[in-house]
Formats: C-alpha cells, structure tokens, sequence
C-alpha cells in the first residue's frame, strides 16, 4: 500500500460543487483529482471533464480527453483518483470497473452518493483500487484519503 | 592540364610528330581520370541519396509514449505492428488490465494490425497511450 493522498477541504468542497451544479441532482458526473509527479501524494487539483451524462452514467469526450492527455504531460501531472456520482448507493458498476481513466494499480476510484446532493464529505462514500493483478478491490477511505 | 600545358610547352623544341603523340597519350589519360571522376561522382550521389533515405525512413528510431502525464521513449523499427509497440507501452507503464488502452497521434487511434510506417509514425514523434473510452454508471 502506497502513503495516502492528502487533499485539502477546498479541493474537496470543488468536487461536490462541480457535482451539484454539473449533475443538478438529475445526471451522473465526474471529477478528477490531480497531483505532480514531483509530490504525487498532495492531490493539488480538480479537474471537472468535459463528458456527456444521463441519470446512470457519463462519458468523457474523446476531443477534450486527448487535449487533457497532451496538458498532464506538459505540466508534469498525473491523475490519482477518478470521483463520480451515483443517483443513490455508492459502488462500483461493471462499467465503472471497465472504463477507468487510470489503469495502473493504486489507482483510486471514489463514489459519492445521492448525486453529491448531501453533505460534503465521505459518508456513504465508496473507494476501490486497481490491484497489481488488475482487479478492483474496496478499500477503506481512512487509509488512502487525508483531508487537510 | 595547366601541368601537361606546361610540359607541352617544356617539350615545344621536340619533333612535332612525338610531341604530337605524347599529347594524344596525355589526352588519353585525362579522358581516363575525367571518366574515373565522373564514376566517383555517381557513386557519391547514389550514397548521399541512401543516407537521404536512410534519414527519412530509418530502420530504427525512437518515438515517445505518453501515459498519465509520464513520458518514455521506445526504439522501433518502422515494420512493426502498432500493436507491438502497445504491448511495450503497457507493459513499460505497468497498466493492469488494459483492454480499453490504445496509442493515438494527433488525436487519431493507431490501428492495432498497422505496421508503423503504414499508420504514419515517424522519428520524434510523441504518441499517447490512453484509454479509448472512459465511462462510469
């Protein structure tokens, strides 16, 4: 296991606001959580992609993920966790386990229930990480998340 | 042929018939160097042309593979398959279960069963390994 990523409130209260104001409690939607590759574990930005959403899922845009691709290279930064909403209980579908945006183990992937309508935080909240034979496996908040 | 001028004209007191073949012979001669140096020259053209070539379509180069903000650079020959360097670049970056992973340039997804060559890849150029879709639900 890898130390856990520190993210600060303010990056936290970001999400929740893309969530709500993206989502309006009706779609899907998604964040993702960034930090350089010279301090991986302090997550230093949200990221609000450009995607298509219906009440049970979302898509990322092929065009903006590529110009996305091209800007973490140039600024030297990495994604650690992908954060998306659900319209009640927090898992991780088959299409979720499928269609990452990160496919190396450690990777992080976190579910906010309620479409992100309730209080900012981690309840309810669901966390999985790729392991090193590729599967996804549940893991607990505490251990991979500190909010400063 | 200042030079054989010169010995022409050292000799210019000689009987004008040997004077006569002795400039035929050195004629000769000179027709023999210029034919030489003209056969030089097509084999330096035909040699710069290769290293042209071999400039513009070499048969190892190297290309860099971007992946999650991390770049690593890959040395290929342009007659293997894109799927070949696919493999490397998966493998390389340590992605687990990549069956959605895919290489692009300039925006395009590179066709698994293309050579190189055929899907255009070239010295220097940089491609991304990402996923083809990123969806959730």
């Amino acid at each position: 296991m890898s130390a856990p990523y520190h993210l600060a409130r303010g990056l936290l209260d970001d999400t929740f606001r893309h969530f709500r104001e993206c989502g309006c409690g009706r779609d899907e939607c998604q964040a993702l959580w960034l930090s350089p590759w010279s301090q991986p574990n302090i997550i230093t930005k949200v990221v609000h992609p450009k995607h298509a959403a219906h009440f049970g899922g979302f898509a990322l845009d092929d065009v903006w993920l590529n110009d996305f691709w091209l800007e973490l290279g140039a600024t030297k930064t990495g994604i650690r966790v992908q954060v998306h909403t659900h319209p009640s209980e927090a898992f991780h579908s088959r299409t979720d386990d499928e269609f990452p945006i990160i496919h190396t183990p450690g990777f992080l992937s976190l579910v906010i229930p309620n479409f992100g309508l309730g209080p900012v935080g981690f309840d309810e909240a669901y966390l999985t990480e790729i392991q090193p034979e590729g599967h996804w496996k549940e893991v607990t908040i505490a251990s991979r998340l500190v909010l400063t | 042929m200042i030079e054989i001028q010169e010995e022409n004209d050292r000799r210019g007191g000689d009987d004008p018939v040997e004077h006569l073949h002795r400039a035929e012979h050195d004629l000769e001669q000179a027709l023999e160097r210029s034919r030489e140096a003209a056969c030089d020259v097509v084999k330096a053209e035909a040699e710069v042309e290769k290293a042209i070539e071999e400039i513009e379509h070499p048969r190892q180069f190297k290309v860099k593979v971007l992946y999650n903000g991390v770049d690593k650079t890959f040395e290929v020959r342009p007659e293997e398959t894109v799927k070949h360097l696919l493999d490397q670049a998966i493998s390389a970056f340590g992605a687990a279960n990549p069956h959605t992973l895919s290489l692009y340039k300039d925006g395009a997804e590179l066709v698994d069963g293309q050579t190189l060559k055929e899907a255009g890849v070239k010295p220097e150029d940089q491609l991304l390994l990402r996923p083809s879709k990123v969806k959730g639900g």
